[in-house]
């Protein structure tokens, strides 16, 4: 039988969420018909009609206002068990909805946000992450433009119960941005690119202070769109006119620098199937078994023509958002420094390298032992140190950049970050990453003229 | 369930397993339907697996199957092989997060008849440690 709510590719086995939301409607499809039982529900059957709710929404979309005019009749939880449900559906089962159901998945969302409904911040943090990097389809380009749509519409309610679901948006429709920013020639994407620039130019001139809050990657992301006119008033008054945000105890874009930014951010711009796939290598493959799953990455994920800039995401993703327990360090498992260096080969185009490994070394420069954390600079050193013996090309170009880096990024700042380099290359050595810079200094396979100028620093 | 190292060929469609699959081969015909050998994996060992009919352009590598009623026998060409045949079926369960070892393969194994049970086959010698179809990637 044709699932209703699933796409289901030939062989592919049932969805278990999907046969647990049936099976409820199933069973109490007549109760979801007016006139409504006035009996309370006990636990059980609240959960039941709740899934049968759920599917009903999903599946009928000619009944969703009966469906959700029952739900609002008989909740008691302040719509956790809903919004959890759908939640689950977004995470799990989103790719494979078919398409009313997905109109009908954001209906229910603008629902539970005009309810406020408890939980509803992780419901659209949850679709945000289903927003593919790269990905020009027509199905994830939609999903951006009701996404942003969800966020405008309902700006004030945010702003007042959720606002760092705002703050979480701007991350995400900053970094989409620089994707669509690029591309030209597209009507669809030419509307949609204006209603992200909108929102995001609204969060940071009226909401600088929320915007604040998420440190030192908004700046990374805001110099990638500075070629953007209405971004790049914002990035001259982020260098010049700090003022101009009016937001009380911000004067320098150095304050931003010093923020290291939360892991949660990362994990905005990774699907929740990348995550698994991601965490799964990082857990589970042995150093030396990974090529497969490097291969079933690559061709899942990064071979579409604009993909290659998730290499980006997925570098800050494993430096700041997955660190490894002292067990997995200590095993055989597949290190993340390696990781990182085959993402950095997959690189077809220079602009994406570049900032591929800004992402690796963001942190070394305002690393500051008080807020940093060793873990997030860690990878870059180890990829250095373990690429001398077979790559050492790798270990060149790494070196290279971080010089590059430490004497022009942000020339006015300078101070600034080289204070955070030497701090980053002391904490390393400290707490025994490695044993000393010489590893870097005394060795022979490295160029004099790299070696002189990382003594100098 | 059972794991890939403990199947033995036999006439039998009762192999119940779950595995990962790793690579392909091209798909060919033999009569009217199309076939396509793979290697698949659990995290015991691998075994070619013989796609059929509409199976070959519908799995892929990285897909993670499960297999019920299914049977390790020589195929027409004289390869060991497991499949679902007629009377098993195979289902893709999920991608990618399955552990896997290519070493030993239960079809790189030389199988002899047990002097003990006529019926049965023990493993005499192994012909390679991996699949010389689907060599491990260097």
């Amino acid at each position: 039988m044709a699932s209703k709510l699933l796409k289901i590719a030939p062989f592919e086995a049932e969805s278990q969420l999907e046969v647990t939301l049936r099976q409820a409607f199933g069973e109490l499809e007549p109760k979801l018909r007016p006139p409504f039982s006035l009996a309370i529900p006990n636990p059980h059957e609240y959960s039941q009609l709740n899934k049968a709710i759920l599917y009903g929404i999903l599946t009928e979309p000619g009944f969703a206002k009966t469906h959700i005019k029952l739900l609002h009749a008989i909740v008691t939880d302040g719509y956790a068990l809903f919004v959890g449900f759908l939640v689950k559906v977004a995470a799990d089962l989103y790719d494979k909805l078919v398409d009313s159901a997905k109109d009908q998945l954001i209906w229910a969302v603008k629902e539970m946000v005009d309810v406020v409904g408890v939980g509803f911040d992780g419901l659209l943090v949850c679709l945000l992450r289903q927003i593919a990097g790269g990905d020009f389809s027509d199905g994830n380009l939609w999903l951006c433009f009701e996404m942003v749509t969800v966020l405008f519409g309902k700006w004030d309610c945010l702003l007042e119960k959720q606002p760092l679901v705002l703050t979480s948006a701007l991350y995400v429709f900053l970094r989409l941005l620089a994707d669509h920013c690029r591309v030209s020639g597209n009507e669809r994407l030419e509307a949609l690119r204006r209603l992200e620039i909108e929102f995001c130019v609204k969060m940071l001139r009226e909401q600088f202070h929320l915007c604040m809050r998420m440190g030192r990657d908004l700046v990374r992301l805001l110099q990638d769109l500075a070629h953007v006119p209405e971004f790049r008033a914002i990035w001259k008054d982020l260098l010049l006119n700090p003022n101009e945000f009016r937001t009380n105890g911000f004067y320098d874009i150095a304050q931003l620098y010093s923020t290291r930014t939360s892991s949660r951010y990362f994990l905005l711009r990774i699907t929740p199937e990348m995550e698994a796939q991601l965490r799964f290598l990082l857990v589970h493959v042995k150093f030396g078994s990974q090529k497969r799953y490097q291969a079933w990455f690559a061709k899942k994920f990064l071979l579409g023509p604009e993909r290659g800039t998730l290499v980006i995401d997925i570098v800050r993703f494993i430096c700041c958002a997955h660190h490894p327990s002292n067990e997995i360090l200590q095993s055989d498992i597949i290190p993340r420094w390696a990781v990182i260096g085959w993402l950095l080969k997959t690189c077809r185009k220079n602009y994406v390298e570049a900032n591929a490994k800004l992402a690796l070394f963001y942190d070394w420069l305002f690393f500051d032992e008080k807020v940093d954390n060793i873990m997030n600079i860690e990878p870059a050193m180890l990829l250095m140190v373990f690429s001398i013996p077979q790559y050492v090309d790798m270990t060149h170009s790494l070196l290279d950049f971080l010089l590059l880096l430490a004497d022009n990024y942000d020339v006015g700042h300078n101070h600034f970050v080289m204070r955070g380099l030497s701090s980053a290359f002391n904490t390393l050595v400290q707490k025994g990453v490695v044993h000393s810079m010489d590893v870097l200094i005394s060795c022979d396979a490295l160029s004099p003229l790299l070696k002189e100028r990382l003594g100098k620093m | 369930m059972v794991s890939i190292k403990d199947i033995v060929p036999a006439a039998q469609n009762n192999i119940n397993a779950q595995f990962i699959l790793l690579d392909k081969g091209r798909t060919t015909m033999e009569g009217q339907n199309k076939t396509c050998m793979a290697l698949v994996a659990d995290e015991t060992a691998s075994v070619h697996f013989q796609l059929w009919g509409d199976e070959c352009d519908a799995l892929e590598p990285g897909d993670i199957l499960r297999l019920s009623n299914g049977i390790f026998s020589y195929n027409r060409s004289n390869h060991l092989v497991l499949r679902a045949g007629k009377r098993g079926a195979i289902h893709k369960v999920g991608v990618f997060t399955m552990v896997f070892a290519e070493t030993p393969n239960m079809s790189e194994i030389r199988w002899v008849p047990d002097p003990n049970h006529s019926n049965k086959y023990v493993q005499e010698s192994v012909i390679s440690p991996h699949s010389r179809i689907f060599p491990p990637l260097p």
